[in-house]
């Protein structure tokens, strides 16, 4: 992956050095808190219910060894043995110190990492498909341009005050695993029939308390002019976005006050009348990133293994764990393995500092140094053997980094809630480690098939509630934790906003209400249904039946 | 007359402000003034012909192309920052430096803190009314904390994509 | 009932007033019948601005063995976070984190919605 050069590499210094200087003065008394937040803010730094928080970003999700050493390193040191994967593929570090938050900021720095951007009214951390680089179905790596973004967003001057945050999201595949189009801006990279890289540009989607998924507002951009592209559109944003009603800021209410046909003319109109040649990457620098990119290390194998094959005969673990959590690689003998962040009980996201070095130990020694994070609070380990992949199984399984349930119902994304977050209306965690213990039984799951549930502790939507296939919504009822359920919400190819299946719950409710609505699903559906399609089918009526009959 | 900072070259400095800000309701005294969009576009013609400098202010949600015919002649251009949250001003120092070419003061007033005064310098701002204090020394240092930048901008600075092709950088 | 809470600024722990200190377990902060002398005392914990970050005061009611606060979200911070019994005031155990676990009832905390606005 791309390696930080001479500059990057200042830039974070640069940067700690100024927070180290910023923090001194916060704690000598010479700015007030009121100064202090906005820039503590800017480096990730939150004040929580306990503590401080840190969010480290991890730039399109991807890691290698030494990162993830240097993660559990921070840890282990500065915090309480672990960190929580969050949907936005960065690291949060529940309790933190203020007085060593610099110190944290040089370390990180060591190895590439970092805070910026990763709060504030600013471009934030770019994800990208986790598969990138791994996948067949891809025009192109979609990380040299998620790298290109990144640095033109870092500290961009006429960016860094936008009238709320801003989140792009970049593919290069036909399947969307990025969920582009609940970002403020979607980016899918595509080869034209004449054989011209372009992109396809989504603007205006996101969740929150008004979610709206993004419309394309062009087909067709040269991929060389992304940076002067996304330049008139944060400029537009910028400039008639809302600043009145932080509720209507995010760019979804400007694209769809306007429509998005006006506001992509607006956007071309400032694109046109922009010097581009100014803004986008000249080619050599492009490909100086890509460079950066290029696979290393493949060795020429065979499409099959028998290693594979004749473990997955062998241990009918290892083959439920094959098919759930082991994805066919574009290079022949190869696979991408899914390390499961949601064992059955634990936190959604949650890895502990020995987790990671595990991972790290893992990533370098087989899968090319590379780990990869994905929205969906899980890592992948991108580049693994076929014929290591039951070592590396043996020793994910050791770590309780092995769960088979990539994508099924205990493979629930959750935000941190009330128990850390000092925005939330609810606790998430406890809810989806009730719905995991439920559905504990591996047969009983893959019986089930494809679900998504997702939980957030309030209307911001970090835990992605409108697009889980079942939503889970804490809201705060006189005081009371309740949440609201929404079904058929997808943030992917077929991408939908749940509808609300009735008045909210009470938490002990929930996981039983899941119960019903998977019976009813049982019941209901057809060969081959997914439990969305089968929604999408019979409608909301029979589920929200059976979770309100007793009301009635 | 109240201090201002101005931006020279590379570094900050304290100089007498010539200019007095005039309010839509005051009257407008002798010497050099900046007044409203508004009141430019009823009474600007009448000023200028009046042998002194006139800059404009411009609220947060006007735009300098509202300007562009009269730029020429208009020595300031004051862009406010009600809340040093609201980044209209960015754009817009930005659109009069790089698009509409304007080569006059670009002034900085309203909310202006010390921990914008790298983004503003490099938007083209090149006066500053600080809203908390700041002096020309920690305004010339916070400007400087960073060795490169990764962005064209209007203070012409050599971006990194620049700076590693000329090769004063090994490459990653 | 009141009591004065905030957060330390050096490691953001939750911190409780008593007569003037600033300790770390709620069962030793001071109750305010009197809303004024609370309110005093929130008026000085807004001047200890190298010390704290948003002090406030929140409402606490008598529960079955002793009194805890009214909010859900202040018994939370009273204690830790629930997915990790080991974390946060709560692992040092005993009668009156039992009392602030067991404690029902609840309603919302003003005081956070506040930091949440500034944001
Ligand atoms: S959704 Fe709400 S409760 Fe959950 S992390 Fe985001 S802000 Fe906090």
């Amino acid at each position: 992956m791309y390696r930080y050069d001479d500059i990057d590499q200042a830039m974070l210094t640069d940067r700690a050095a100024e927070f180290r200087e910023q923090c001194r003065r916060r704690l000598a008394g010479e700015i007030t808190e009121d100064q202090f937040k906005p820039i503590r803010l800017m480096n990730g730094l939150y004040l929580q219910l306990h503590a401080y928080m840190l969010r480290i970003a991890i730039p399109y999700g991807a890691l290698n060894s030494a990162k993830l050493r240097k993660l559990a390193w921070v840890a282990s040191t500065y915090d309480r043995g672990y960190g929580h994967f969050t949907t936005r593929t960065n690291l949060q570090l529940h309790w933190i110190k203020l007085k060593d938050a610099p110190d944290i900021l040089d370390a990180l720095a060591g190895v590439g990492l970092h805070a910026i951007q990763t709060s504030g009214n600013c471009i934030r951390n770019l994800t990208a498909d986790p598969h990138a680089g791994a996948t067949a179905d891809e025009a192109d790596d979609p990380r040299v341009w998620a790298e290109a973004i990144r640095q033109w967003s870092t500290f961009h001057p006429e960016f860094s005050f936008l009238p709320r945050k801003f989140k792009i999201a970049v593919t290069g595949a036909t399947r969307d695993r990025a969920a582009i189009r609940i970002y403020d801006i979607g980016l899918r990279l595509h080869r034209a029939a004449d054989g011209e890289l372009a992109f396809e540009v989504l603007a205006g989607g996101g969740l929150g308390r008004i979610p709206f998924l993004g419309p394309t507002i062009r087909e067709r951009l040269p991929a060389r002019h992304l940076l002067s592209y996304l330049q008139a559109i944060l400029r537009v944003y910028n400039r008639l976005g809302r600043r009145d009603n932080i509720w209507k800021a995010r760019i979804k209410v400007l694209v769809a006050t306007l429509g998005a046909e006006e506001f992509a003319r607006q956007v071309d109109e400032e694109w046109e009348a922009s010097d581009k040649a100014a803004v986008d990457l000249p080619d050599t620098e492009l490909a100086r990133i890509r460079a950066g990119f290029a696979p290393v290390g493949f060795e020429t194998l065979p499409p099959v293994s028998a290693a594979f094959e004749t473990a997955k005969l062998d241990d009918r673990a290892f083959a439920r764990f094959a098919r759930h959590n082991i994805t066919a690689h574009k290079q022949p003998g190869y696979a991408l393995i899914d390390v499961s962040l949601k064992a059955i009980g634990e936190t959604p996201g949650d890895c502990s500092a020995e987790q990671m070095e595990v991972i790290a130990n893992l990533a370098e020694r087989y899968s090319l140094d590379e780990a990869r994070v994905t929205y969906e609070q899980n890592l992948i380990l991108p580049h693994v053997k076929l014929d290591d992949a039951p070592a590396v199984y043996r020793l994910l399984a050791d770590a309780d980094l092995a769960t088979p349930n990539i994508g099924l119902i205990s493979d629930i994304i959750a935000c941190p809630g009330l128990d850390y977050c000092a925005l939330a209306n609810a606790r998430a965690i406890p809810i989806a480690q009730d719905i995991a213990r439920r559905f504990e039984s591996p047969e009983l799951a893959e019986k089930i098939g494809e679900l998504k549930i997702k939980i957030s502790g309030c209307i911001n939507a970090c835990g992605h509630h409108h697009v889980g296939h079942i939503g889970i919504l804490g809201v705060d009822k006189k005081g009371e934790e309740f949440y609201q359920l929404t079904l058929g919400g997808s943030g992917e190819d077929d991408a939908s906003i749940g509808q609300s299946l009735g008045p909210a719950l009470p938490a002990e409710r929930v996981a039983p209400a899941i119960d019903q609505l998977v019976e009813v699903y049982l019941r209901e559906r057809t060969t081959g249904e997914r439990f969305i399609d089968t929604y999408r089918r019979a409608g909301l009526a029979p589920f929200k039946e059976a979770v309100y009959a007793e009301a009635h | 007359m109240p201090k201002l900072i101005r931006w020279r070259g590379d570094r900050a400095e304290a100089v007498e402000d010539p200019f007095t800000s005039i309010d839509d309701d005051q009257v407008i005294p002798q010497g050099d003034v900046i007044i409203s969009l508004r009141r430019f576009q009823s009474e600007g013609a009448f000023l200028l012909g009046q042998c002194r400098q006139v800059g404009v202010r411009l609220a947060a949600d006007e735009t300098p192309e509202a300007l562009d015919a009269d730029l020429a002649r208009i020595a300031v251009v004051a862009l406010v920052f009600p809340k040093f949250r609201d980044g209209r001003a960015f754009s817009a120092a930005s659109i009069l430096r790089d698009r509409l070419g304007y080569q006059g003061e670009v002034r900085a007033v309203g909310d202006v803190l010390l921990e914008q005064a790298k983004f503003m310098v490099r938007c083209g701002f090149d006066s500053f009314e600080p809203a908390d204090g700041a002096t020309p020394g920690q305004w010339t240092a916070a400007a400087h904390r960073f060795r490169h930048v990764y962005q064209r901008a209007a203070d012409g600075l050599e971006p990194v994509f620049v700076e590693r092709a000329t090769g004063h950088e090994t490459p990653g | 009932m009141k009591a004065l809470t905030a957060n330390r600024l050096t490691d953001g722990e939750v911190v409780f007033w008593k007569q003037g200190q600033w300790l770390d377990r709620f069962a030793d902060a001071e109750l305010f019948d009197d809303e004024a002398v609370a309110e005093a005392a929130e008026a000085h914990a807004k001047t200890q601005v190298t010390l704290l970050v948003e002090p406030y005061l929140i409402d606490v009611a008598e529960v079955e063995g002793g009194v805890a606060p009214v909010s859900y979200r202040e018994r939370l911070r009273a204690l830790g976070p629930t997915n990790k019994p080991e974390h946060g005031k709560q692992a040092q155990g005993g009668a009156q984190i039992e009392i602030l676990a067991h404690a029902h009832g609840a309603a919302s905390s003003k005081g956070r919605i506040d930091l949440i606005k500034r944001k």
